[in-house]
């Protein structure tokens, strides 16, 4: 008679198995990885559109300005910077939490290409027959989806830091990497991923294919997006006690979803409801 | 110990009961075939018995593990080849064995190679399952459910939808293992392959109908009848045989008659000199052999009268 394999190797070989699915379909890696370097680019093609053809001046004139004037009051060692370089760190300044789209959407692919693609090649079955425990499966599967999200998120931040010194705003580094933007990539970033894979978990477990399965866990997206117009409407900022609120906050979320995820990953609910 | 146990095992869905009751043992080393129609059950009763749903009411043992309380440890034990086969279509066979086989605390690597060559697999290892025939999946699905030795075996229609050759080299696996003292409870709907392989059979619909070895069911439900095929049949020879008091009922076609026999090994003789005094040409004398599918049509019937 056989004994089981340890936790951890039984986790490690979820894991495993979860990138070489993941990365030997063209579509789902092209969008994992090429996805986050998107979004850099993006971000730095804005902040080149908007200092060279808007300007300063011509911000003053929209609905910025509140943003640009709380931003000034919150952080006034930026006032000594001329009114460009003002401008130019109030747009970076939303970068940290405009890269919290990457763990968001890179966790959810994870976790609706892995879960849909267990439920349309019918391998759950045979896979709840072995001795892997359900939550041993579904921390590999998490832990597969997170690493990667993490530490893509880190890698295209580094690029953007070092894309914007290329640019020649190397000057305005040390303004913009403060505490708020070490909390969001240490703690804020890990909590949306954790949060958007258990929301792709819960969509794939209603669904038969990732899009659908997406449509639910998509909805992380509009926080993130809420707290980026905030900023820059000057209804909110961000400062370290305001941050960590909302770190505490995601951390309960994660723990609410957590719990329904494992519910949802029950043996008898993947056999018998999950269709 | 019984390698499965049952006591009033019950499972239910909302208001349908689809297990009801079930109580029953299966012997170490015995080929178990449970049959029953679509939607009886069958199914649902097997993944009870391997852990993977639990059961409204009764109790189970596998491997004297009760089924509630020890399904880690269930599962090292037992093999499950489930209805589909499942595996990751973009992974190649090897990759796809060696991920199961991981779990258990076997040599992976050793136990897939045997496997790959025991099902003819071996020159076909790295590429991808996508590319396989439904046949060569179900080998790869027979070979991932026997990767870890396991003692008892869960089979769920393992022949359905192969060609007959990949049919015969699953049926003559299932033999070996058999001959190797393994336990097989085996769901089919092939008549003929419960009768090769199996020990006992298990009528089941929603609950057990019949259990027992297929000559004891034939014997329970049909009286033995004897055949007599003569090159011409006339109404001198049925008024001959139907005054014999050893006879019962009497059935008559074209040249042939069927009939049944009080004491049949003893009777039969006379029962031939009695056709042939009446110038009987006998063309064969035959026991008519009950099939399988009889037994087993005529227990669902009964079951689904009122």
């Amino acid at each position: 008679m056989s004994r089981g394999n340890s936790t951890q190797k039984r986790i490690a070989n979820v894991m495993r198995k979860e990138w070489k699915v993941i990365f030997s379909d063209l579509n789902s890696s092209l969008f994992v990885s090429v996805l986050p370097f998107v979004i850099m680019i993006q971000a730095v093609v804005i902040l080149y559109l908007v200092s060279r053809f808007a300007g300063p001046a011509a911000l003053q004139n929209t609905i910025l300005r509140e943003g640009m004037e709380a931003w000034l009051q919150t952080f006034p060692e930026i006032a000594q910077l001329s009114a460009a370089e003002q401008f130019q760190v109030f747009f970076v300044g939303q970068i940290p939490y405009y890269f919290l789209l990457i763990p968001a959407m890179t966790a959810v692919s994870f976790a609706t290409f892995s879960i849909v693609e267990e439920k349309q090649t019918k391998t759950l079955e045979p896979l709840l027959a072995t001795p892997v425990r359900t939550w041993e499966l579904l921390l590999g599967k998490s832990l597969a989806g997170l690493l990667p999200s993490l530490i893509l998120t880190w890698i295209v931040t580094g690029c953007f830091l070092v894309v914007i010194t290329a640019l020649g705003w190397g000057n305005l580094i040390q303004y913009v990497v403060n505490r708020q933007w070490i909390i969001s990539l240490v703690i804020l970033v890990p909590l949306v991923s954790l949060l958007a894979f258990m929301l792709g978990v819960i969509g794939s477990s209603r669904s038969s294919d990732p899009k659908g399965a997406q449509n639910l866990a998509v909805i992380i997206v509009l926080p993130v997006v809420a707290i980026i117009i905030m900023q820059l409407v000057g209804a909110a900022v961000l400062v370290t006690s305001t941050l960590l609120f909302l770190c505490g906050g995601a951390a309960i979320l994660d723990i609410v979803l957590l719990k329904a995820a494992v519910g949802l990953f029950q043996r008898e609910s993947i056999v018998i409801r999950w269709r | 110990m019984a390698a499965i146990e049952t006591q009033n095992l019950t499972r239910t869905f909302g208001n349908l009961t689809a297990v009801e009751n079930l109580t029953m043992q299966v012997e170490q080393g015995e080929v178990l075939g449970f049959l029953g129609p679509n939607g009886a059950g069958k199914t649902t009763t097997v993944r009870m018995l391997s852990g993977i749903i639990s059961p409204t009411a009764g109790r189970a043992t596998v491997a004297g593990l009760e089924i509630t309380e020890s399904v880690e440890e269930i599962h090292e034990r037992i093999g499950l080849l489930t209805e589909t086969p499942g595996f990751y279509d973009r992974l190649s066979a090897r990759e796809n064995l060696l991920y199961f086989g991981r779990f258990y605390a076997i040599d992976a690597e050793e136990q897939v190679d045997t496997y790959l060559k025991r099902f003819g697999l071996w020159e076909r290892q790295t590429d991808k399952v996508g590319t396989f025939s439904k046949g060569m999946k179900q080998r790869l699905a027979l070979a991932r459910t026997l990767l870890h030795e396991p003692d008892i075996l869960f089979l769920d229609e393992p022949t359905a939808g192969l060609d007959p050759k990949s049919a015969k080299e699953v049926r003559d696996l299932i033999m070996d293992l058999k001959r190797m003292g393994r336990t097989v409870f085996l769901c089919t709907h092939n008549l003929e392959e419960a009768e090769l392989l199996c020990d006992r059979i298990a009528v089941f619909q929603a609950r057990l109908i019949a259990l027992d070895t297929p000559e004891n069911l034939r014997s329970s439900l049909f009286r033995r009848e004897v055949v007599v095929e003569l090159e011409s049949l006339d109404d001198t020879i049925v008024m001959a045989v139907r005054n014999l008091d050893f006879v019962g009922t009497v059935r008559k076609d074209e040249t042939s008659l069927t009939l049944e026999l009080r004491d049949f090994d003893k009777n039969r003789p006379a029962l031939v000199r009695a056709i042939v005094e009446k110038s009987g040409n006998i063309k064969s004398v035959y026991e008519k052999k009950h099939s399988l599918e009889d037994v087993y049509l005529a227990l669902t019937r009964e079951e689904e009268q009122p």
